[in-house]
């Protein structure tokens, strides 16, 4: 494969244009409804019930349009954890360890600290999510600008133990004692759940997502530090004679990622879930990898990819409670999509 | 004993993507493989009553299965490890729809088989010589695949493509041949896996019932260091820590479950960062590209 | 040139997808007899499963046949995180008027709900927060447990007896003691091992647990977990006997080593439930059913067990019913050496949920 060849693939469906993109975009999307209407015809459901409604579920109403938000924020939050490394052709599939992480920092926060005000706990608990994510995340970068371990794999392998950590703790020594030994931890107080908007549950987890969309994108293009960050995505070898400290890097954006990766696992459990449980995620980690994946790591891709994989999982107790199927069918949709967008540009790219 | 019945199916599933990673080629998806196994393994033997019939079924699916991924990452070259993601959505759902109708199905299921003189030994008898066919066949296929790999032209030329296909192939190989047929073996060997999970450990099918083994398998052939003998020891571990601390719990020793099962991810992190990552002696070097991001 | 060609094949697909978008959404779907009464049941996994769902599907099924104008809404494998307030919602916005969140870990969730829909009812099985629009009902297992463990113990050849548990939830820990106290007091050699899984559905992890515990010479096995077709049949094929949990069907799987089972069977306390809303009498309480009530059942014995222990479970039964006998009487200790009730005291079966530990003669950790 030529050189560009790799680059596009390393980085994710090749855009030439925004608009092109998009259009390109709903061309994927096509196809794969098409498949997974074969696929719902062939166990005997009607597809175009399915669709619609899915979409009078998902789109057309206020509250179906607000759990689409609610789904979205983790998964823009994980996705942009995924896209920051990704620049200097760091590949971070630690999301859910990295979400596991804040999640934990932050609990230990509100249980500890569940006198303070909200003003004062909130941040608080926001800084701990962030922190732990990030250590986790820096640990991978360490490892691998020592020239130990690859972050793949180090990301990889300490998901595992994150998710131990969280379920040593909630069994133990942090287990509610009023919940009849059942595994979670006490609730946390008021002032330590992130507010949400009117009555819906979107939360100020929008905000930060939002802001860690916009900060990258500012970030990469106007500022010293973006340029450097593209200077070593482009030419690792002429960044380092130029002094660029490609190591520093390497270990500050593995943090960053991982801590917005934690922010995400902090806003989930303070704002959706209100304690820590073992369940708090259902894979946003990897979720994040594919959407970062398919946007190129472009945070108007991360938005777009988002929204459909939210709309997509949202879908499945619709279609369960309207068309009898198991909710995991929409996992096959998902992956129609990521099938079709895999193969065209996987061909694309070849043809370089 | 609970961490070699474990412990089987985590190798059958890690030899085969170990084959695969030889070959240049990582699969994330192998849970979803294991999961299709799984599922068509059970149904087929509760429509033909057979459980060899199942183990067949359920490795044929696997395989079918792995040849969808070879589609994608070999001969559309797409990404491997979105591809692999990709490919554990679609075995999740896929076999949970497929499944629908055999939950609470009951069945035979793999048969015991006592080892004629052994099982009659007095106390280790009974416990460590009477398991069903594939436990008895894990370790050797482990060697099989060692020695595949290892002392047979094809093995070498595998190996050649995971380290540097282009030198492969200017040496009259054919890379994309090669890595099929790798994929396709990897497929069999997880097919089989997720067939032993539900046809004979559990004998029940239940959606995901694979629980991540499918990543640990992955996590277990970077444990291994790419080599069939040391996963071995691998699985009797990972599969040990599954089943170790349920061990010792019916033998009444006070532990925390997690932390040992903690242990094995930390200790490959260890050997690994000790013995060299994806950098020296270790990772098929094309592989390791992928790992290093410059794939 | 193929790259005009694919963007044409490209606009077609956005096309030909737009068109069928919008008719489908022309689509009307033709409004059916309105039923009186929507009932929405959320389950944690699947209802073929012999077991936990199983037991609340029947239930709302025998509901269905009582009352012939409800109509249900079921969705099953509801992840017990954020997807379940969604799911709930859905129901409502579909005119839900009762909801039954059949799972332990959807109470926050189910609270949350209720507090947005004030005219919508919720019960929630096993709970222990009210609100003024949500109910919790149980039913108390630990007698129907000791009654277990003197079947258990006068059938048992080895007197070690297996129990491969979900969790060490307090309301589970009561029953492993209940069943010990039970076994003991027909057989004083007779001890349980305790086996957790750390969670509720996991084959092979059952499989597992319930192949060691048969290693270490039990030959009866006890199971609670979300379905107990894995462990009893474990048992079954390696000879031993079985106790079993949650539905009453579930000898099927051990025709000769099945002892006997607790159940229960929710058909007729739904259908009082949905009665009672339609009538407009519903109230939030806390429901806690016991062995006299119709929704707990002891299922039918198996061969094996003596004709003598059915007798006795039998008078057993009338004792507890009556009230003259209480589970947890005085003195007791846990397996740890420390005294938990005094000689003459009573744990009375309204604190359960505070009980983490396991009586003397249990082998297990509770924490």
């Amino acid at each position: 494969m030529s050189p560009t060849g790799e680059l596009a693939n390393r980085l994710g469906p090749h855009r030439h244009g925004r608009l092109g993109s998009l259009f390109r975009f709903a061309a994927l999307f096509g196809l794969a409804f098409i498949l997974f209407a074969i696929v719902l015809l062939v166990f005997g459901k009607n597809p175009v019930k399915a669709y619609v409604d899915i979409f009078r579920s998902t789109l057309g109403s206020t509250y179906g349009f607000s759990e689409m938000l609610v789904k979205m924020i983790p998964l823009v939050l994980t996705a942009v954890a995924v896209a920051v490394p990704s620049r200097i052709w760091l590949i971070n599939v630690g999301g859910e360890g990295q979400l596991y992480m804040g999640a934990m920092f932050a609990t230990w926060g509100a249980l500890t600290f569940s006198n303070l005000p909200a003003w004062v706990l909130l941040p608080l608990i926001f800084v701990l999510g962030f922190l732990g994510g990030g250590l986790w995340g820096s640990i991978s970068g360490i490892l691998r600008a020592r020239g130990w371990v690859s972050e793949t794999i180090s990301t990889m392998l300490l998901n595992y133990v994150a998710i131990l950590l969280v379920n040593f703790l909630v069994f133990g020594p942090w287990k509610d004692p009023e919940s009849a030994n059942y595994p979670q931890t006490a609730d946390f107080v008021d002032a330590a759940i992130l507010p949400a908007f009117g009555n819906t549950r979107v939360h100020l987890g929008l905000i930060f997502a939002l802001a860690s969309l916009i900060l990258f994108h500012f970030v990469l293009s106007r500022t010293r530090w973006g340029l450097e960050m593209r200077a070593i995505g482009g030419n690792p070898e002429a960044a380092r004679r130029n002094g660029i400290p490609i190591a520093r890097y390497i270990v500050l954006l593995l943090f960053i990622g991982g801590g917005i990766a934690g922010v995400a696992g902090m806003s989930e459990v303070s704002a959706i879930q209100g304690r820590l449980r073992p369940s708090l995620s259902p894979g946003y980690g990897f979720a994040g990898f594919l959407i970062s994946w398919m946007a190129g790591g472009d945070p108007l891709g991360i938005v777009a990819a988002a929204f459909l994989l939210a709309i997509i999982t949202a879908s499945g107790d619709i279609l369960q409670m309207a068309q009898g199927l198991p909710g995991s069918v929409v996992n096959i949709l998902m992956a129609l999509i990521l099938f079709v967008a895999l193969a065209r540009h996987g061909r694309k790219a070849g043809r370089k | 004993m609970g961490s070699v019945h474990a412990g089987t199916p985590l190798l059958y599933a890690t030899l085969g993507e170990l084959m695969e990673e030889r070959a240049g080629i990582v699969n994330l998806g192998l849970e979803g493989v294991m999961l299709m196994g799984a599922v068509v393994g059970f149904g087929t033997t509760v429509q033909t009553g057979s459980a060899a019939m199942g183990l067949l079924a359920g490795a044929l699916a696997g395989g079918l299965f792995n040849m969808l991924f070879g589609f994608l990452v070999i001969t559309c070259r797409a990404n491997q490890l979105a591809s692999g993601l990709a490919l554990m959505f679609c075995g999740v759902g896929l076999s949970a729809l497929l499944g629908v109708s055999y939950i609470g199905s009951r069945i035979e299921g793999l048969k015991e088989i006592p080892l004629p003189v052994l099982s009659n030994l007095p106390i280790v008898g009974p416990i460590l010589f009477n398991y069903d066919i594939l436990v008895y066949l894990a370790i050797p296929m482990a060697f099989l695949v060692w020695w595949v790999l290892f002392s047979t032209r094809w093995g070498l030329s595998l190996r050649a493509v995971g380290e540097n296909p282009t030198a492969a192939f200017a040496a009259g190989q054919n890379p994309h041949v090669l890595q099929f047929q790798a994929l396709w073996i990897a497929g069999l060997l997880g097919g089989i896996a997720g067939a032993h999970l539900s046809v004979g450990l559990a004998k029940t099918w239940a959606e995901w019932m694979t629980a991540g083994r499918g990543f640990i398998a992955v996590a277990l052939v970077i444990f291994s260091k790419w080599h069939p003998l040391r996963a071995i020891i691998g699985a009797l571990l990972f599969g040990g820590a599954i089943a170790l601390q349920l061990q010792m719990q019916a033998w009444g020793v006070p532990i925390s479950p997690f932390i040992l099962d903690m242990l094995p991810y930390i200790l490959s992190l260890a050997v690994l960062a000790v013995w060299g990552g994806a950098r020296r002696y270790a990772a098929p070097a094309s592989l390791g590209r992928v790992f290093q991001g410059t794939e | 040139m193929i790259r005009q060609g694919a963007r044409l094949t490209e606009k077609i697909l956005v096309v030909l997808t737009s068109l069928a978008l919008v008719l489908a959404c022309s689509v009307s779907t033709a409004a059916s007899a309105e039923p009186k009464l929507k009932v929405g049941i959320l389950h944690i996994g699947s209802v073929a499963d012999a077991g936990y769902n199983q037991a609340h599907a029947e239930g709302v099924q025998v509901m269905k046949k009582n009352l012939p104008n409800v109509e249900v809404i079921e969705v099953e494998n509801v992840p017990e995180a954020a997807d379940a307030e969604r799911v709930m919602e859905n129901m409502i916005k579909q005119g839900a008027k009762l909801i039954i969140p059949a799972s332990f870990g959807y109470l926050d969730p189910a609270l949350r709900v209720a507090k947005k829909y004030p005219d919508v009812k919720f019960e929630h099985p096993g709970g222990y927060k009210l609100a003024p629009n949500l109910g919790t009902y149980w039913a108390s297992t630990p007698e129907a447990f000791y009654l277990m463990g003197i079947a258990a113990g006068k059938t048992t050849k080895t007197n070690k007896i297996g129990y491969v548990v979900a969790l060490p939830i307090s309301f589970f820990l009561a029953n492993i003691n209940a069943f010990q106290l039970g076994a003991r007091s027909v057989n004083p050699q007779a001890e349980t091992r305790v086996v957790f899984t750390g969670t509720f559905l996991d084959p092979a992890k059952e499989a597992t647990a319930a192949n060691a515990l048969l290693d270490q010479g039990v030959d009866v096995l006890g199971v609670i977990v979300d379905s107990p077709i894995t462990v009893v049949q474990t048992a079954e094929k390696r000879g031993a006997y079985s106790v079993g949990y949650h539905y009453i069907g579930v000898s099927k799987f051990a025709p000769k080593g099945w002892i006997s089972g607790i159940a229960f069977t929710w058909g007729p306390l739904y259908t009082r439930f949905a009665q009672q809303v339609m009538d407009g009498t519903w109230k939030s309480e806390n429901l806690l059913g016991s062995l006299g009530s119709d929704y707990l059942t002891i299922a039918p014995f198996g061969p094996a067990v003596p004709a003598e222990a059915v007798k006795l479970v039998n008078a057993k039964k009338q004792e507890f019913i009556s009230g003259k006998l209480e589970v947890f009487q005085g003195p007791i200790r846990d397996n740890r050496g420390a005294e938990r009730v005094k000689a003459g005291g009573v744990w009375p079966m309204t604190n359960l949920g505070k009980m983490d530990w396991l009586i003397e003669g249990v082998i297990g950790q509770a924490r």
